[in-house]
């Protein structure tokens, strides 16, 4: 048996998602409505966001415009965990069902194989609102630009990618062990509209809570701080990419941890 | 004799929702962390605007109104899109249409159970939590009596909401994204996450004019509204009980017509 | 020929949690929690040859899939040693998957959306199958079933029967050494049935992989299986050549009869009436077990028609169960 390497598992991950595409194209009226549907949450986030801070020139020492770059940021950085980590939702139905076994008898890695199977498009859409907002933001504020700034921002993002992915990966595995895990799913989901917030505006018990113990922070404030005020960055910002790569696999370690437990007990 | 068979589903549905006591915990955990990001977020923004009254509205004030908005929609959530829309794709419809009881008659009281655990559970606890700890800025009179028949009201027209869109699904395949457009519409329009109050001036107007706001926005302000002058009063009842009854009518017809529909055509 | 699976000694328990019944349990049960354990399997042996076509049968619940999961290495023994083609399962998974093909029950594992060879051509990668072996297969699946129609079919819209054929020949789509079938057959009309045990007889003659099969059904064994395995409660109680305990049990049927009357106490009466014989209840049946050899159905039947007001009747061939309740009532040498 060939060694199963990283060109193995794109390989395959390219053949698996081709094939979740075309199964998706024949419910072409749920995607367009899946679609529609996000964009409206995005829109409504927007307005949201434009209804509490219009009338504000800044908000904590934060300007307005600053604020919508951590929006944008955050909207970003949650593209990938939509797009490539999607199947987690369905996990507790899969492990419900007893469906999960399936994915146990493939000699293949059996979080990959599971994650691989569901490519969400709709976050496409998402990274476009949030790109959208990000580059106007960035003009507003006058940020300038340079390619070191660039690759800042691809290196943080990503960064701040993990956190959240990893984050899901947790949640959604507790439903090996619990029997309602959408309540933690979908908390740990919640999470991601708490992220848009400079972590200042929390009292000092709470923003060490929000940076240690449920590390939303990093999702976008400490990441995007990096470009955002060049001029002061705090060392946990510098550390984002060591600890968004340390949770994320912490949070397969669990997964894959669960996935072995789970068996025992589905008929 | 006729209520019996209703509180049979209540009791039915009060022992269900005790089998997931860490749903409960997790429930309580992720209020909480909302609660803390709303009360930091709020607290900074009162904290720029440089005055103690925004909108005619206090910290205090704001922060009862989204504390209790926000128990108020766990009571009343009863993810009824989902229900009806997988009940229908899996067929199970048919067997609940064959109950001798109108369908969205039946699914209202089989949720009632978790109407009971839920008050008792997550909304009382929160209503005195926040009379205790704001001191008695929850005026206490009459106006309790006007916020539970304003209550009443609003379970009433949210759950002919959530019917109606609930029927939508006997249309399409669709369900998430005809729940996620509901969710976050409702959410935003009714004054939910932010008080109507800080809506600007033509959206104000807009929203007057919609269904949405008899949910959160109206009996929020008469419980806020320790003396409210006769005519507030009356207004927000009977634009309230209005509501009610179109939104009810609506459902049912729409529900009626649509099962024709259906059935005709051998959906 | 050569061992390919050996089990040594293999228990497996598990911990259940008790609930509590009605609104007083409920909360009680929100408060604390009572965990049992419970022994899935308990104490199992065997060693099964290459090329075997082994029966692997049991009444609902009696640890067949728990074995099963333990040879997948989906789960790990609580105690004992398992060998799959020289593997220890659980801790080399990856590499055991690669030796063994699995269909589980009704559940598909092929991609629903997707036309059967879709589904092949991504197993084709993730077994890493070469390209000259992945033809031949076809070749070979061509010449046993009419395959063609079923290639180009999204998997949704296929039949039980069809869907249950495109599991199978997934399954041996990587010429695994062992391959385990649990419950084929279930649900599949009788030609479909003969069809699909057909299929598995010639893919064991052609590769001659191990086939471990559990079913309810005896029809499948008879058709397919020299050798079986019978537990019950976790608990082996038979392995031997299916001959052997045909010689035991061959020769019985069960009839079954619907009459006035509560079945209970009907069927106590009938035990009256028919001393020496097996008679058992249920919701909707009396079963008496005839030895074919000692007493035609006719004459017990005759007889029954003279106390008894019978309404209907059917005749079975020997179930799983019966077997069973057979084996503890008697034993088998």
């Amino acid at each position: 048996m060939k060694r199963k390497g990283l060109g193995f598992y794109a390989k395959i991950y390219c053949k698996i998602l081709a094939q979740d595409l075309k199964s998706k194209m024949s419910y072409r009226a749920d995607f367009i409505i899946s679609t529609v549907g996000m964009i409206c949450t995005n829109i409504a986030g927007f307005i949201s966001f434009w209804i509490l801070f219009r009338n504000f020139p800044s908000i904590n020492g934060w300007s307005y415009y600053e604020m919508l770059f951590l929006y944008g940021f955050s909207l970003v950085s949650l593209t990938p965990v939509q797009c490539f980590f999607d199947n987690n939702w369905s996990l507790r139905q899969n492990v419900y069902t007893g469906d999960f076994i399936k994915y146990c008898f493939r000699p293949i890695n059996t979080f990959f194989y599971y994650q691989s199977e569901v490519f969400d498009i709709k976050g496409l859409g998402q990274l476009a609102f949030g790109l959208g907002t990000l580059i106007y933001s960035w003009i507003k504020i006058g940020l300038g630009f340079t390619p070191l700034m660039l690759l800042k921002t691809v290196v943080f993002m990503i960064t701040a990618s993990l956190i959240m992915i990893a984050m899901q990966n947790a949640a959604a595995a507790t439903c090996f062990w619990i029997q309602n895990s959408f309540y933690v799913l979908d908390l740990a989901f919640r999470f991601k509209d708490y992220a848009k917030y400079p972590i200042t505006i929390f009292s000092p018990v709470f923003r060490f809570i929000f940076t240690f113990l449920m590390p939303i922070a990093f999702i976008a404030y400490y990441p995007s701080l990096v470009i955002l005020r060049p001029d002061k960055v705090p060392v946990l910002s510098w550390l984002s990419p060591v600890i968004g790569i340390a949770f994320f696999w912490l949070s397969y370690k669990i997964w894959m941890h669960g996935a072995k437990n789970y068996s025992g007990t589905g008929s | 004799m006729k209520l019996k068979k209703y509180l049979t589903l209540t009791r039915a549905g009060i022992i269900e929702a005790l089998q997931f006591r860490l749903s409960f915990v997790v429930m309580v955990i992720g209020n909480l962390l909302y609660l803390i990001v709303v009360y930091f977020l709020w607290k900074a923004i009162y904290a720029s605007a440089g005055t103690d009254v925004v909108n005619g509205m206090t910290f205090t004030d704001t922060l009862i109104y989204l504390v209790l908005a926000t128990a108020l929609f766990n009571f009343m959530e009863m993810y009824t899109v989902w229900e009806i829309g997988r009940n229908i794709q899996s067929g199970k419809i048919v067997l609940d249409l064959l109950k001798p009881m109108e369908y969205r008659k039946y699914l209202f009281w089989s949720y009632s159970g978790s109407f009971v655990t839920q008050f008792f559970l997550t909304f009382l606890p929160t209503f005195v939590a926040v009379a205790v700890v704001t001191h008695g800025a929850v005026p206490m009179g009459i106006n309790l009596l006007y916020f539970v028949i304003s209550v009443v009201m609003a379970v009433s027209v949210n759950y002919s909401i959530d019917f109606i869109v609930g029927t939508i699904c006997l249309y399409t395949e669709s369900i998430w994204g005809i729940n996620i457009m509901k969710q976050v519409v409702v959410l935003l329009l009714s004054g939910a996450t932010i008080p109507i109050a800080f809506f600007p001036d033509t959206l104000r107007t807009v929203v007057n004019f919609l269904p949405f706001q008899s949910i959160y926005n109206a009996p929020l302000s008469l419980l806020l509204n320790g003396s409210p002058d006769t005519e507030t009063l009356l207004t927000t009842l009977g634009t309230q009980l209005i509501w009610c009854i179109v939104m009810m009518a609506i459902s049912k017809v729409f529900w009626k017509v649509s099962l024709r529909q259906i059935t005709v055509n051998g959906g | 020929m050569s061992a390919i699976i050996e089990i040594k000694n293999v228990s497996k328990e598990f911990r259940v949690l008790n609930r509590r019944e009605g609104l007083k349990g409920s909360l009680k049960d929100l408060f604390s929690r009572d965990y049992k354990t419970v022994r899935a399997v308990d104490n199992i042996s065997m060693t099964i040859q290459q090329g075997e076509i082994v029966g692997y049968l049991g009444p609902n619940g009696a640890g067949k899939s728990t074995t099963i999961k333990m040879m997948t290495g989906v789960l790990e023994p609580t105690s004992g040693e398992i060998l799959v083609g020289g593997n220890v399962p659980y801790k080399n998974r990856t590499k055991n998957a690669q030796e063994i093909g699995v269909v589980f029950g009704q559940r598909s594992q092929l991609w629903w959306a997707l036309p059967l060879v879709e589904s092949f051509r991504i197993l084709k990668d993730i077994y890493q199958i070469p390209d000259e072996k992945y033809e031949s297969i076809l070749k070979l699946y061509r010449s046993l079933v009419d395959i063609e129609p079923l290639l180009h079919k999204p998997v949704r819209q296929m039949s039980l029967g069809q869907r249950t054929l495109s599991d199978i020949l997934a399954a041996f789509l990587h010429d695994p050494k062992t391959v385990f079938l649990d419950e084929p057959t279930i649900g599949l009309d009788v030609a479909m049935k003969s069809r699909i045990r057909t299929l598995i007889h010639a893919l064991n003659k052609e590769r001659n992989t191990t086939v471990i099969l559990t079913t309810h059904d005896m029809g499948d064994v008879d058709a397919l299986c020299r050798r079986i395995v019978i537990i019950d409660k976790g608990r082996m109680l038979y392995d031997n050549d299916i001959g052997h305990l045909k010689s035991f049990f061959g020769s019985y049927r069960t009839l079954k009869l619907r009459m006035d009357g509560g079945l209970k106490e009907q069927a106590k009466l009938v035990q009256k009436e028919l001393p020496g014989f097996s008679v058992s209840a249920d919701d909707e049946w009396i079963s008496v077990l005839v030895d074919e050899e000692k007493a035609k159905i006719m004459d017990v039947l005759g007889k029954l028609q003279h106390s008894f007001n019978i309404r209907d009747m059917q005749l079975e061939e020997i179930s799983t169960e019966d077997v069973i309740k057979k084996i503890y009532e008697e034993g088998v040498q």
